[in-house]
């Protein structure tokens, strides 16, 4: 989490992530620059250094693709937040992929001039004010230093140092990076029509990037914009009944100005907390209770249900909430406690076995999540 | 509807143990991931326009041209009629991004050896001047006839690619488009002529060597207009088996 950090902390899962990352490459780049040629003259006949800068500018594109896809995939489908826990490899390794690119594109159409290679890729075209012939390149530049910088800055060490929100607003701008390398494609290599896989390619991915975004976003504006009923006193809202929880899962309220608040239930104890991590703003009430920990779904940060503290040596924090019953109906101020403040867990009256589990429903409605298996190990 | 499946229960990249459901699926994932970057590499690489036949051809070995040097709008070298083959005027280019402007400089109506390579598209072709040889004074001694003076052929409306004519003859492939302006761009300003590679024969050729209106070289401002498919107005003249069009007019 926030202190001792290595370079890259690798475990067996985050190997094979990579490694299925890295065969995939493989498997495109030998298909596109070995097996293509031996199906298609024309294929066979382009220069071996424009096969090679199609090749990864092609791949770079399609994992940046991916990348973009994991984050509203994880929020629609769970089974795909094991992608999310490692995307930032995905993205380190879409970097590299995009500078392999460049470096064949620097090594060939810049180069054998007496203009140096750098100078000529400013230089060479300046049509800046025209659609067709602009400096395409320029486009693929700018996505490349961003892709760099967020790459030279994945690792938490960088979260911990800039702070959670200006790092997730400095990863953001991935989203401009991607929509430049549309434009870098479309005004270059798709220009004239003449490779109609690339523009089909180009169309679908971001038609269904757009897609997704478009309905999870909308999925999130409706889950905020429906608050929980008020209670019967002010300050308090109504989050569900308490046999909605599962054990070690929770339920997610939201207060009225769009607060989401997460109820886990554990050893018939309930805790009422913020939702969104510390970490990376991920949904913590859609994480579970491992090894006493409210553990995150998305990378995994854990908080002290007492007091909504990481453990030690970390020290992230986020904020719990009062919270009490009236009759079955589990209530929750909407005001927090400071932050670290130790607040006892409540305890449910005559509890004493777990609650069934309850399927999940979709937005406005509270959410619930079925026990996975008790002996998740954590292994950190 | 919702895409919410059951809970597969809860995992985290860090736990030792994979939930089976998140392991099975987890897998079929990668095999999928996999299979369809490979179907994606090979329909991509494909799919693009054939590039064309091109190629580079040693048709002089270590020996050389001997012909009429002209400089005007570019290097050409005028070689004549012999052995039942008509007399043509051939262009001429460094071996890289690079004209021989420098090396045909003082040679202007001088007789000259050339060897080197060409490099070769259909009716389209280029020496790349180089070698033993390179572009020299020629040494024979012989005494050429004058060629032939430019035969008009009115003026024209053409359609087609203004590119370099060396990579347009396959020293790139491929060698037009936008994707490769920056290239065509580096190679005119260089001094490689460029050509107006057309969409339709005129009078029987495929391409003509560009030329300022005045018969110069083509002015920078048309570099703005390299790559993509246009119409430009102009004076055409014939030199032997080469023609030259003199732009007047890009159309917008």
């Amino acid at each position: 989490m926030s202190v001792a950090l290595k370079p890259v902390g690798w475990n067996r899962n985050k190997l094979v992530y990579d490694a299925v990352l890295i065969i995939g490459a493989a498997v495109y780049i030998l298909a596109f620059l070995n097996l293509a040629p031996m199906l298609s003259e024309g294929a066979a006949k382009v220069d071996a250094p424009i096969q090679r800068m199609r090749a990864f500018g092609s791949l770079a594109f399609l994992m940046l693709t991916l990348v973009l896809a994991i984050g509203p995939l994880a929020r629609l489908d769970t089974r795909f937040l094991p992608l999310l826990y490692n995307r930032r490899h995905f993205g380190v390794i879409t970097a590299l992929v995009a500078t392999t690119h460049a470096v064949a594109v620097l090594d060939w159409y810049y180069a054998f001039s007496p203009t140096p290679q750098l100078l000529a890729l400013f230089t060479a075209n300046t049509s800046f004010d025209r659609i067709a012939g602009f400096p395409f390149e320029i486009l693929g530049v700018a996505a490349l230093l961003v892709l760099a910088v967020l790459a030279a800055t994945s690792h938490d060490f960088w979260l911990s140092f800039l702070t959670p929100p200006v790092w997730k607003a400095l990863h953001m701008s991935v989203y401009g990076a991607y929509g430049a390398v549309v434009l870098h494609v479309a005004l270059g290599p798709m220009a004239g029509g003449r490779d109609p896989v690339l523009s089909a390619l180009v169309a679908a991915s971001v038609a269904t990037l757009a897609t997704l975004h478009l309905v999870t976003g909308r999925r999130e504006r409706a889950a905020d914009a429906a608050a929980s009923p008020p209670a019967a006193e002010d300050g308090w809202i109504d989050v569900g009944d308490v046999s909605e929880i599962a054990e070690a899962r929770a339920i997610v309220g939201a207060a009225p100005g769009g607060e989401r608040i997460a109820v886990f239930r554990t050893k018939d104890r309930l805790v009422a907390i913020s939702n969104v991590c510390s970490h990376q703003n991920g949904p913590i009430g859609e994480g579970k209770v491992v090894r006493g920990f409210i553990t995150c779904p998305w990378h995994g940060y854990q908080y002290r249900p007492e007091d909504g503290c990481s453990p030690p040596p970390f020290r992230e924090r986020i904020h719990r909430y009062p919270l009490r019953l009236n009759g079955s109906r589990v209530e929750v101020a909407t005001t927090p406690v400071p932050l670290g403040t130790r607040l006892e867990s409540f305890r449910i009256p005559g509890a004493t076995a777990p609650a069934s589990p309850v399927p999940r429903t979709d937005p406005p409605g509270p959410r619930a999540a079925a026990p996975g298996p008790a002996d998740d190990k954590v292994a950190s | 509807m919702s895409l919410k499946p059951a809970d597969p229960g809860f995992f985290v990249g860090y736990f030792k143990k994979v939930p089976p459901a998140v392991r099975t699926f987890s897998l079929a994932l990668a095999a999928a991931l996999v299979a369809a970057l490979g179907g994606a590499a090979l329909a991509l690489a494909v799919s693009p326009e054939h590039p064309g036949s091109g190629a580079y051809v040693n048709d002089l070995g270590d020996g050389s041209l001997t012909g009429i040097l002209e400089t005007s709008p570019y290097p050409l070298l005028r070689v004549p009629a012999a052995d039942g083959r008509p007399a043509r005027a051939v262009m001429l280019a460094g071996p890289s991004k690079i004209g021989v402007g420098q090396a045909a400089a003082g040679l202007d109506g001088a007789t000259v050896d050339a060897g080197g390579v060409f490099v070769r598209r259909g009716d389209l072709d280029m020496l790349l001047v180089g070698g033993p040889v390179g572009l020299r004074a020629s040494t024979a001694g012989m005494s050429l006839p004058a060629p032939a003076g430019p035969e008009p052929l009115g003026r024209w409306r053409i359609t087609g690619e203004i590119c370099d004519g060396k990579c347009a003859a396959g020293a790139m492939k491929p060698g037009t488009g936008l994707a490769h302006k920056a290239c065509a761009n580096l190679c005119i300003t260089g001094g490689v002529p460029p050509v107006f590679v057309t969409t339709a024969p005129v009078e029987g050729a495929g391409f003509l060597l560009l030329a300022d209106a005045d018969g110069g070289p083509l002015p920078a401002r048309h570099l703005h207009r390299t790559g993509e498919r246009i119409a430009v107005e102009g004076v055409v003249e014939r030199r032997d088996d080469l023609l030259i069009l003199k732009v007047e007019v890009v159309l917008p």
